[in-house]
């Protein structure tokens, strides 16, 4: 459990990070918060020559624009739990965070780290997914713009290419009334779920705007189900069920079981946790709670 | 016998060695760091079973010059053997590197030793067995199928023993009885992890001829036993040291190939060798523990008495026989223990291990005990189910209450708490069983109650041994004792103290017995140096180590009171030892320092009586009862079950038990609270798994699942002491109870809330969904 030798380079710019990326290659890789990557090094299941720190650049920050919240993508996971643009704005995430690993690991890793290394039911990249978020890319030869459910390719692989540095996350900021909540369960506290689901219901307060959903463990990516959301928009809020929309989720995924969890219990979990957080949404937006 | 009016013994005082141990100035094996050491990485097999052709090592020659790698070419015949004695039992060796076969995932084939570990590591890679493929023996039903061909050459059959043991009129009981209730039950397979690895380094002084071992272990006398004999060296020129060792819980309680391995090499190359172990070897190959399957059926009368019992027990011991505690081990105790604490005469039990391609199976906490103690109160409460019982109601009927009480194997158990132990958890219990009873037609959240009861034979010594015919040729447990002339104490223990406290413990029992404080006793263990032992396991420290202490400071406490009236001129009888002083009991003003009376026996001897010899030094050994002594408990769990998603939150866990004299309640409270975490991990996540190719599915702590604390219920420990009159001081042992308990309690917890039967382990959240799903009325 020791790693393969490798050098490491201290970046200080982007531009200084992507020149040594782009000189690396294939045998560079970004480090930020090392919560993934060490492991991975230590079981030698990655073996980068080159490691280029990137957790001196500008690229820390959450802001804010007309339409869209930019999270850097070096802002560790804690810091959403205090936000206050998160909690504005993006409230499923706020609950998601909480049931990524533990205080240590919230404190160090990064939103690029844990999209990049794409664990299946990783929550933020679910939180990705759940709002449409797009991911910007950048290498020596400019920026590009991919969408969360493009990005994510499958389980540990992403579309990230040689030489390309995650640098943001663009989440649109929800128009209207709207209300998100997540929930999840695994074996332990901090685990990585066995299932998990989120809901954003934008809403006048009578009527569903807008139903998005996201389902982790049902396959090696965050899945929507987009059938399930355009269903849904337009209804009074009244007329969700979430009993009946539980029962839909269940029979419409077909995750896998292995020796953790059967695969109906998966079906069955997802579905039920599809029910508690709709649940939950929709008396949120009726004000109920 | 519980001494009278001890001033330290019993005492809540906390723990001598914590400072060392929680200011990170403990000093553990990787922190010895030898010159010119060579470091060692294993290249362990991949593969599950394969005849082995060839280990091509010419890479390592070519890329890392100067590396050297041994393999079992150069190893040859060495190897570990671990044979007991039953006549039906099977022979097989386990060589210290693989020579012509390997058997399971994470068997060592060659040793690459380098001047760095990173560089051992990477030339490590470049070592390339050659394997023919083997058909791979992966569950209980492919070891005991006649058409798999046998793990090793000249054997009939892939089972190391079967075995049966007796006692009473069975047909009888069968014919008595009313009802006929039969049962099987399984514990999944998993390994026991202590923080700290193991870890082995070796030197050889040649001008000296001495060799010298530092090994995390908890046994350094078979250690040094065991390389004397496999490596024909005089025992007189090894010494083996355990430093501050960071868990063991029995893992760490058997001699391993490693061992023997480093100490060859040490001796091979002329160099000091280093190995230290890490958590992927830990997790695939120190040993396993549990993997039992019992079947049971219980004869009971009409009015629910326990007639007899009949047991089949079968454990999936793995590729080999571990050291000294033989693959027999597991079956054999789970067979001896399964009568438990209930009265009844007829007993019949048939025992087999079976031999699998998985790591060896060892000890850890508990020994067997766990997975019998399941089957043994899942049955209780299955009883009482179909019999229409309150399962407290029916363990109380056939509970034992009359001591000694000769047991159907002919054991007998010395006196104990078991009936009011009981009581005293039903009292704790009431609004538990109340608010289980209220959430019965809840279809969401379900609350249960379950308990385990349970003795555990401790301090087995000599006798237990010769009778199981275990490699191990005796039991007992010495300490040796010295006064300085300051009045400072010096034990030198046999034991080994890795987390039992003993550094403490032994300093209340010698201070008592000295008259100074505990403060004043320097306990020095884990190293051979001190008085022949077998090692820190077994829960024998406290009744066995504690007893010799007391026989040993009581032998020179005896000599410093004939001292001490000498200098008061009075007799000795009205001498007492205490605070540090000799005084008149009825005059306590009149008195001299203890280190006046110490100094008057080895510096100043004038002073001595006439014709006293000086010297204020004993030693002492203390050997384990015919049949042991039996400490006694009763673990109770209270879970609360999300029924749609079948998390289960554990509410309260409580534990009421009896281990005789008690030396330090702190102590006490931390053995059995970290047992019980443990037993806790063994109920519901720890799992080490194998597919159908015998390859490993859970070498990582990311897939391992350990207990953590956020899981972690308040554990209440409440305390009944039964001295016992068969130890020095009273004590029983008490360091494995903890672990024993929890999955029966847990089971039947998860029966009680969802009124469905609990067969087998982990009670993962799948599982218990599963569960509630095959449940009428959920
Ligand atoms: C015990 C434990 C429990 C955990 N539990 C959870 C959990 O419940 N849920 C969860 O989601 N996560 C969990 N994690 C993972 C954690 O969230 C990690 O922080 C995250 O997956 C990776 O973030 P990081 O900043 O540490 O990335 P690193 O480990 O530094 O890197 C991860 C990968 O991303 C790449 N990378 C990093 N930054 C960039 C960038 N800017 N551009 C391109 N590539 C980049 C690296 O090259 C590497 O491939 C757990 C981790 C541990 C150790």
């Amino acid at each position: 459990m020791r790693p393969t030798e490798f050098a490491y380079h201290r970046a200080e710019t982007i531009e200084h990070a992507l020149a040594l990326l782009a000189e690396h290659g294939e045998d560079g890789r970004p480090i930020s918060g090392g919560q993934s990557l060490v492991p991975m090094m230590n079981l030698r299941l990655a073996r980068p020559a080159h490691l280029v720190d990137v957790n001196h650049l500008d690229m820390a920050r959450i802001e804010e624009d007309a339409d869209t919240i930019r999270i850097g993508a070096l802002v560790r996971h804690e810091t959403y739990l205090t936000h206050p643009l998160i909690a504005r704005h993006l409230p499923a995430m706020l609950e998601a965070v909480h049931w990524i690993g533990h205080p240590t690991i919230r404190r160090n890793g990064s939103i690029g780290g844990s999209l990049c290394h794409a664990d299946p039911t990783a929550e933020l990249a679910a939180m990705a997914v759940l709002h449409d978020a797009r991911i910007v890319l950048a290498s020596t030869g400019g920026r590009r713009e991919v969408a969360a459910v493009d990005f994510l390719k499958g389980a540990y692989v992403t579309d990230v290419q040689p030489g390309e540095l995650l640098v943001e996350v663009i989440f649109p900021k929800p128009t209207g009334p709207h209300v998100g909540t997540f929930d999840e369960v695994g074996e332990r506290l901090g685990d990585f779920a066995i299932g998990s689901f989120g809901v954003r219901l934008e809403h006048d307060g009578t009527r569903v705007r807008r139903l998005a959903t996201v389902c982790g463990g049902a396959r090696m990516v965050p899945i929507r189900m987009t059938e399930l959301e355009a269903g849904a928009a337009g209804q009074p809020l009244s007329a969700l069920d979430p009993v009946a929309f539980g029962q839909k989720v269940t029979a419409m995924v077909s995750p896998s079981g292995d020796f953790r969890a059967s695969a109906e219990y998966r079906r069955n979990l997802i579905g039920e946790l599809a029910s508690r957080t709709l649940q939950r949404a929709r008396d949120q937006a009726m004000g109920m709670k | 016998m519980k001494p009278e009016n001890p001033r330290h013994l019993g005492a809540r005082i906390q723990r001598l060695e914590d400072p060392r141990l929680l200011s990170g100035r403990a000093r553990y094996i990787d922190d010895i760091r030898p010159n010119n050491c060579l470091h060692l990485k294993f290249v362990r097999s991949q593969v599950a079973h394969a005849k082995l052709l060839e280990v091509d090592t010419s890479m390592v020659e070519d890329m890392f010059p100067g590396t050297i790698v041994f393999t079992g070419k150069d190893t040859g015949a060495l190897s570990m053997k671990a044979h007991q004695d039953y006549p039906e039992m099977q022979y097989a060796e386990q060589p210290l590197l693989a020579t012509d076969r390997v058997r399971f995932v994470g068997e060592p084939i060659a040793a690459v030793l380098a001047e760095d570990a990173y560089q051992a590591e990477d030339a490590a890679e470049m070592v390339f067995p050659d394997f023919d493929f083997l058909p791979v023996i992966a569950t209980m039903e492919q070891a005991q199928d006649p058409a798999l061909p046998p793990l090793f050459d000249g054997w009939k059959s892939n089972v190391w023993v079967e075995r049966q043991m007796a006692g009473g009129d069975l047909a009888a009981a069968r014919a008595g009885a009313a009802h006929v209730i039969r049962r099987t039950y399984r514990n999944q397979r998993q390994t026991g992890v202590p923080m700290e690895g193991r870890g082995v380094i070796a030197e050889y002084d040649q001008s000296m001829r001495v060799l010298t071992v530092w090994s995390s272990t908890q046994m350094p006398h078979l250690v040094r036993t065991y390389i004397a004999e496999e490596l024909g060296l005089p025992e007189s020129r090894i010494r083996v040291i355990a430093p501050d060792v960071g868990g063991g819980f029995g893992v760490k309680g058997q001699v391993f190939g490693e061992e023997v391995l480093l100490a060859w090499c040490a001796m091979k190359t002329g160099r000091p060798v280093k190995w230290i172990e890490d958590r992927r070897e830990n997790l695939l190959a120190s040993i396993h523990a549990r993997d039992h399957l019992h079947t049971l059926e219980a004869y009971v009368s009409a009015e629910g008495r326990l007639l007899g019992l009949w047991a089949d027990i079968t454990v999936d011991v793995g590729a080999y026989s571990t050291y000294p505690f033989t693959a027999a081990g597991d079956p054999g105790m789970a067979a001896k223990v399964m009568p438990g604490p209930y009265d009844f005469q007829a007993y019949e039990a048939t025992f087999r291990g079976l031999a699998s391609n998985k790591c060896p199976l060892g000890t850890y906490r508990g020994v067997a005990r766990p997975s019998a103690v399941f089957s043994q109160e899942r049955l209780m409460d299955d009883i009482a189910r179909e019999i229409g019982m309150d399962p407290i109601e029916f363990r109380l009927k056939n509970i034992i209450r009359e001591f000694p009480y000769r047991n159907v194997l002919g054991f007998t158990y010395d006196p104990g708490s078991y009936e009011e132990s009981l009581l005293r958890m039903r009292d704790l219990l009431q609004d538990d069983i109340a608010a289980a009873k209220a959430s019965r037609t809840d279809p969401k959240t379900r609350i249960g109650v379950g308990v385990a009861c349970f003795i555990e034979q401790t301090a087995h010594g000599t006798p237990d041994f010769t009778r199981r015919r275990v490699p191990i040729e005796t039991g007992y447990v010495a300490a040796r004792i010295e006064m300085m002339p300051d009045g400072e104490v010096l034990i030198d223990l046999g034991l080994q103290s890795h987390g039992q406290g003993m550094e403490t413990t032994m300093a209340q029992v010698a201070a008592d017995a000295l008259g100074v404080t505990p403060d004043r006793v320097f306990v020095r263990h884990g190293d051979t140096s001190a008085p022949y032992s077998v090692g820190t396991w077994g829960s024998r420290g406290g009744p066995l180590g504690g007893g010799a202490v007391h026989v040993a400071a009581t032998e020179i406490g005896t000599k410093l009171k004939l001292i001490a009236a000498n200098l008061l001129q009075a007799s000795p009888e009205h001498v007492e030892l205490a605070d540090n002083r000799a005084f008149l009991r009825d005059r306590p003003e009149t008195g001299v320092d203890i280190g006046y009376v110490a100094r008057s026996a080895l510096r100043n001897i004038d002073r001595l009586p006439e014709g006293m010899s000086p010297g204020l030094a004993a030693e002492a050994s203390v050997d384990g009862p015919k049949d042991g002594t039996y400490s006694n408990a009763v673990h109770a769990a209270v879970v609360e079950i999300d029924v749609p998603t079948g998390k289960m939150k554990i509410r309260r866990f409580v534990v009421v038990e009896d281990c005789g004299t008690i030396i330090n309640p702190l102590v006490v409270d931390g053995q059995v609270r970290g047992g019980v975490v443990q037993g806790i991990g063994s109920a519901l996540c720890e799992h080490f798994v194998y597919d159908e190719e015998g390859q490993p599915l859970t070498t990582s702590f990311a897939d391992y699942l350990m207990p953590q604390a956020p899981e972690m219920p308040m554990i209440e420990v409440h305390h009944i002491e039964t001295p016992t009159p068969l130890t020095p001081l009273g004590a029983k042992g008490l360091g494995e109870g903890g672990a024993i308990g929890p999955p029966a309690a847990l089971a039947n917890a998860v029966t009680n809330a969802l009124d469905f039967e609990v067969r087998e382990t982990p009670l993962t959240a799948s599982a218990i969904w599963h569960m509630a799903q095959d449940a009428k009325g959920v």
